[in-house]
């Protein structure tokens, strides 16, 4: 095969979203966009997707919030933001000046908070979409995880379905016995796209003090330890539902993106690997670009979930 | 006020061993790296591989620009798997590092006098603060005072680059093997009023534990203190909210601040200690 020297299709669908291309920024990875600007041209960028924002500002947790695993990292934030109001305020006429999409990211402590929290970004002018977190705990069903239950995830995904017309990507959780069960629930229940995966849960010892690591004893980790799991729930999923799929995951370079790709997932997101490299997202956008000329394929629709048989 | 920080390569001149567990690395950078505040800090890679998977913060103990060139030197203690792999790379080596990063000490203009206190590896900023108050203020050098504290004389490290700038050094240590034997806060706390609050500045850096019994000191006394903290720390950049600090708000709660972002300098008062 000879390279091709033409420039490569990039851009993909999300359901009613068009993006530029595959590469977007993990929620709670990127902050509000302003603290990566200096280094990446967020008009590069497939989609923004901002620190998750709930109906009121939250603290977060006290600190450690971070522990260092082997190829990992955990944390327990908690979810600190400047709450929804303030994101629109403060922070959305910054990024509405650029061509990128932009996604909000979502939680709530009860079904309905998660509905006026749509209804609030709804209004609001310069978003692309929603990206819903449903791993945090449920206040009224004793602190289970939405995304735990098929049930308590569509009935989110209805909530928030009836508070906006803005496309809808629900982020699910791997902590699950089955996630691709979860991933049809929310699919039945009016979701546009489902991505994944969100962190899974893990904690960490001091044995010299016999503590735990982490102020919050538990976190959520994220980086290269996780990317094989992620890898394969994407793929089951894939196989499961008919809307589009977002991988995440660790993905720390182009191969990895490639891989997430190439079992299906329509676009990928780019976390832990921002921390540690802020050109990241573009080192791996440039990564598939130049994977795309070196296989001669001019689309990136015709990579997308062409995984072979072994 | 934020000059843009660079993500760049470094590459090493000198890595070593100053005192026992105490190095001093010595790193070549492109002259496009901004000049740094006394008090920020930097982003350093001791690996290219996954682990570990984080960057080092790590503050910035001198820097000098040169034609073509600038020096950033880095004064560190081997704590953990991270300073081991650092405390192992050779001149020539290269690194990956981001900065400068974060608010460094602010000048107090009226201040006369400054009173640097500064526990184990925490001289590291509080010299490169020495050496940027000295010389500025001729003919009307600042006056200043160090209290230098290290469990034993052994761990006292970097203080030859300390009295070139501070000839006022005063050592404690907690076995009593040098200098006052105590803790650095008890001599300050006897010392304290001899002092005048005005024109006065004290900074601070070294473990937790010394800071808030610094800051139990200063509560009814008028001296302002600035203190350099440490958190873990994930990106540097202010996005990924690891590194909460406790502060307490003028409503009287408590709200989590970023040590990359809004310090790790920060008023003595303002932590939640």
């Amino acid at each position: 095969m000879r390279p091709s020297s033409l420039q490569p299709s990039l851009s993909v669908d999300i359901g009613p979203l068009s993006l530029r291309n595959p590469v977007m920024t993990a929620s709670g990875t990127f902050g509000y966009g302003e603290e990566y600007a200096p280094f990446v041209d967020l008009n590069r960028l497939g989609a923004l997707i901002v620190k998750g924002l709930s109906l009121e500002p939250r603290a977060g947790n006290p600190p450690p919030r971070l522990a260092e695993t082997p190829s990992g990292l955990l944390n327990a934030v908690g979810l600190q933001n400047i709450g929804v109001k303030a994101f629109v305020k403060e922070k959305l006429p910054f990024l509405k000046e650029y061509s990128t999409a932009i996604i909000a990211n979502i939680f709530g402590e009860t079904v309905d908070e998660y509905g006026k929290v749509a209804e609030i970004l709804g209004m609001a002018d310069g978003l692309s979409a929603l990206e819903v977190n449903i791993s945090c705990p449920n206040v009224k069903k004793g602190g289970i995880a939405f995304g735990s239950s098929p049930e308590m995830a569509a009935e989110v995904t209805k909530r928030v379905r009836e508070a906006t017309d803005l496309p809808m990507i629900m982020k699910l959780s791997p902590n699950v016995t089955d996630i691709s069960h979860i991933a049809e629930s929310v699919e039945s229940a009016g979701a546009d796209a489902v991505s994944l995966i969100n962190t899974l849960a893990g904690m960490a010892v001091d044995v010299e003090h016999r503590k735990p690591v982490l102020y919050n004893v538990t976190g959520g980790l994220s980086g290269p330890a996780i990317k094989p799991v992620a890898l394969r729930m994407v793929w089951q999923v894939v196989n499961r539902v008919n809307i589009p799929v977002i991988g995440l995951g660790g993905i720390m370079c182009p191969n990895d993106a490639l891989e997430f790709l190439i079992v299906g997932a329509r676009a990928v997101e780019v976390g832990t690997a921002s921390f540690l490299n802020p050109h990241a997202t573009m080192n791996i956008l440039e990564g598939i670009e130049t994977y795309l000329r070196e296989h001669s394929i001019s689309d990136i629709g015709d990579l997308i979930g062409t995984l072979e048989r072994p | 006020m934020h000059p843009v920080p660079l993500f760049i390569k470094g590459r090493i001149l000198d890595n070593l061993e100053a005192v026992r567990g105490h190095f001093l690395l010595r790193l070549k950078l492109p002259p496009a790296f901004h000049h740094p505040v006394p008090g920020q800090f930097v982003m350093i890679r001791v690996t290219e591989s996954q682990t570990p998977l984080l960057a080092r913060p790590m503050s910035i103990y001198a820097f000098e620009k040169g034609a073509g060139h600038s020096v950033l030197e880095i004064f560190y203690r081997v704590a953990g798997a991270g300073t081991r792999i650092l405390s192992g790379l050779k001149p020539g080596d290269e690194l990956s590092l981001l900065g400068p990063l974060g608010n460094g000490f602010s000048g107090n203009q009226e201040a006369r006098r400054a009173i640097l206190i500064a526990g184990g590896i925490g001289i590291s900023p509080l010299t490169f603060l020495a050496a940027s108050l000295s010389p500025i203020r001729e003919p009307f050098p600042v006056e200043m005072t160090a209290y230098v504290g290290a469990q034993r004389k052994e761990a006292l490290a970097g203080l030859d680059r300390l009295s070139a700038v501070c000839p006022d050094i005063r050592i404690c240590t907690d076995d009593g093997s040098m200098g006052y034997g105590g803790r650095v806060t008890e001599l300050f706390e006897r010392e304290l009023d001899a002092f005048d609050p005005q024109g006065c500045a004290v900074y601070a850096c070294g473990p937790r534990a010394m800071m808030k019994r610094l800051a139990e000191l200063l509560e009814k006394h008028p001296l302002p203190c600035q203190v350099s903290v440490e958190e873990r720390m994930a990106c540097g950049l202010g996005a990924c909210l690891g590194c909460a600090v406790a502060v307490r708000t003028p409503g009287g709660d408590v709200a989590f601040m970023r040590a990359c972002k809004d310090g790790p300098v920060f008023d003595i008062r303002r932590i939640d200690w």
